[in-house]
């Protein structure tokens, strides 16, 4: 179908190597660390 | 020297005056208006004003404490920022309805009694719809049609309330009002859908995107912030609005995140820092109204920023969307750094005006030791820096090359994206002069070092989060959709209603036509037909029969007569005899 505007349907963000194992990691321990603050405060 | 005169006439004065306007006085003209109300304003003391006797009441058109002032001050300030914004225009609808729009706002807050303020609050919505109505696309069309079924039902819920308050109580007052009866929560509901409460809010998205670029910059001042105001008025200390509004702080980020259109991305943000401002009042403490006002003063300034420099863009390149934007930076920088100040406000980053007054209401729920309510604000705090404080400015000035090239904002958008930036870093700078003008005294000091540090390491933190999903492909791709949230409910369950009522009603339809329609109309119109000659007949018949009269003859006589009625040749005994009968009939039936 050509689009009136020729306007793009999406923008996709093409991973980086590595930076999904990153992510996980970050993740992961900003997980720990609110768990251990949440035990600590509770 | 004259009294002070109510701020909404000198807006509605002025509005009825832009048509007769022309050249380059008009530009003059209109931005005389607000800092002539500012003037006026700044003249008021604390008091009752413009009393008018109405019926059995007293309306009070000016009732003018440091809640009212507050807000007239921003309403003011931020007038004349959009009208600055909005020079170039020269559709002359877009003003007047501004303009009314603007002193539709100040009639409502300085109004003292519920019916004054009810007549406003229609005015706002009546004057706003053509701001989104001025754009004049199809989709404009639409959603103001939306917008204003919403706003009608929101009006009449209010205005049923403020009907069964004063039956109650005998009372116009519009002061504290509390949860005390079907009025209240009528009058609670009425506030709630213009302050865009969860499952209330789609007017607001739908519309507010779809308003012409000038237009928006309006409606995200007034119909919320006025909304805000009556809710502090009427309701503070209500402890359902704690919940609501964190819930609005928290549900629109979701939403806003996965948005491509950047104005609406800032409208959910709008319904996400009016959540900030609602919890506030909920808690109802000094500190929390203080913060709550403090906010809303904010969250006009910085939120008009974020919608004037997304609107110099779509000025510039047509273009709106986060698909078709990106890499304006090069050709619009200023328009790109008012943006971030925008961003950095919102956000609460040190030294803008997002924070010295958003951590207001966070340690008035702090203070109050409720615990989820604040883990609640700190996550919207979050996720309001990655929606509105990097998507904007990423997308739009940054991310990928889009190609365009696009010239500056023209001066005067870029002046009035000034004002308001340097508003917004004063102010952040040097809270002090916006403290003394909240309701209560304050003694609270945003800038401590545990403060600072928080709020920095949260939003570094919420930086990383926004890189590491970016690089990692994990964040979602923008895409160029119309996204549902809870207008899903309105779609589907607007269907679902009228195929109910289809099947219900339908039936019901069909019975009345069959019996009325076909059946009672018919046989009316078939007796109808030779009525008279019948009743005629019946009469003289018994007439001739009780003379003797039988056979040829009696037949023969029966048809002159019919004939004769039917012709009108009807003989003058026979008339005469019928009135009479039709008048001892009616005799009969009147006693």
């Amino acid at each position: 179908m050509n689009l009136p505007n020729e306007e793009k349907m999406e923008l996709t963000h093409e991973p980086v190597s590595g930076y999904r194992t990153a992510f996980f990691i970050a993740i992961t321990i900003g997980v720990f660390y609110l768990g251990l603050i949440l035990l600590k405060t509770l | 020297m004259t009294d002070p005169l109510p701020p909404f006439i000198l807006f509605m004065a002025g509005a009825l005056l832009v048509p007769f306007v022309t050249g380059k006085w008009k530009s003059f003209f209109l931005l005389f208006i607000p800092v002539l109300g500012l003037l006026n304003l700044l003249r008021m003391q604390e008091g009752v004003y413009w009393i008018v006797s109405f019926l059995d009441y007293h309306l009070v058109l000016g009732r003018v404490d440091r809640l009212s002032l507050l807000f007239g001050y921003i309403f003011h300030i931020i007038s004349f920022i959009a009208i600055l914004y909005a020079l170039h225009v020269k559709d002359d609808i877009q003003h007047v309805a501004g303009l009314t729009y603007a002193g539709s706002a100040l009639g409502a807050i300085f109004s003292g009694d519920l019916f004054s303020f009810f007549v406003f609050w229609e005015m706002l919505t009546v004057s706003s719809i053509f701001l989104i109505w001025a754009r004049r696309t199809e989709a404009s069309l639409a959603s103001g049609f939306r917008y204003l079924l919403v706003h009608a039902a929101g009006g009449l819920c209010l205005l049923a309330g403020i009907v069964l308050h004063v039956n109650q109580t005998g009372s116009l007052s519009f002061d504290y009002l509390g949860l005390n009866g079907p009025g209240s929560y009528l009058i609670f509901l009425g506030f709630g859908l213009n302050c865009a409460w969860p499952i209330l809010h789609p007017w607001l998205t739908d519309a507010y995107p779809e308003a012409t670029i000038t237009g928006t910059i309006f409606l995200s001042a007034f119909t919320t912030k006025v909304a805000v105001y009556a809710l502090a008025r009427a309701f503070p200390g209500t402890e359902a609005l704690i919940w609501i509004g964190a819930v609005m702080t928290a549900f629109p980020i979701f939403y806003a995140v996965i948005e491509n259109d950047l104005r609406r991305v800032l409208a959910y943000s709008l319904i996400n820092q009016v959540g900030f401002m609602v919890c506030g009042i909920g808690i109802g403490t000094a500190l929390a109204i203080n913060g709550a006002v403090c906010h809303a003063f904010n969250d006009i300034l910085f939120k008009a920023l974020l919608f004037m420099s997304m609107g110099a863009v779509m000025y510039r390149t047509g273009k709106i969307n986060g698909t078709e934007l990106g890499g304006l930076y090069r050709t619009m920088p200023l328009t790109c750094i008012f943006c971030m100040v925008g961003a950095a406000s919102i956000s609460a980053f040190p030294l803008f005006s997002g924070f010295v007054s958003k951590s207001m209401v966070m340690d008035a729920a702090a203070a109050g030791h409720m615990r989820i309510i604040w883990f609640m604000l700190l996550f919207a705090s979050a996720g309001v820096f990655h929606h509105a404080g990097i998507k904007i400015p990423y997308f739009a000035f940054f991310s990928h090359d889009s190609g365009m090239r696009p010239r500056e904002a023209p001066v005067h958008m870029l002046l009035a994206m000034g004002i308001a930036a340097f508003l917004s870093i004063f102010i952040g700078v040097y809270p002090a002069p916006l403290y003394s003008l909240l309701p209560y005294p304050v003694d609270y000091v945003p800038y401590t070092a545990p403060h600072v540090l928080g709020q920095t390491q949260l939003l570094f933190f919420s930086a990383l989060a926004f890189t590491l999903l970016l690089l990692s492909g994990i964040y979602p791709a923008e895409m160029r959709c119309i996204n549902l949230d809870a207008d899903w409910f309105y779609r589907k369950g607007a269907r679902l209603f009228y195929r109910l009522m289809a099947k219900a009603l339908n039936p019901i339809n069909e019975a009345c036509e069959q019996l009325f329609v076909n059946g009672f109309v018919r046989i009316i119109a078939h007796l109808s037909k030779d009525l008279i000659a019948r009743l005629a007949l019946i009469i003289m018949v018994t007439f001739w029969i009780t003379t003797g009269l039988r056979g040829q003859r009696l037949r023969m006589k029966k048809e002159n007569l019919y004939a004769d009625v039917m012709a009108g040749a009807c003989p003058i005994g026979i008339g005469a005899g019928a009135a009479t009968g039709f008048l001892a009939l009616v005799y009969l039936l009147m006693y």
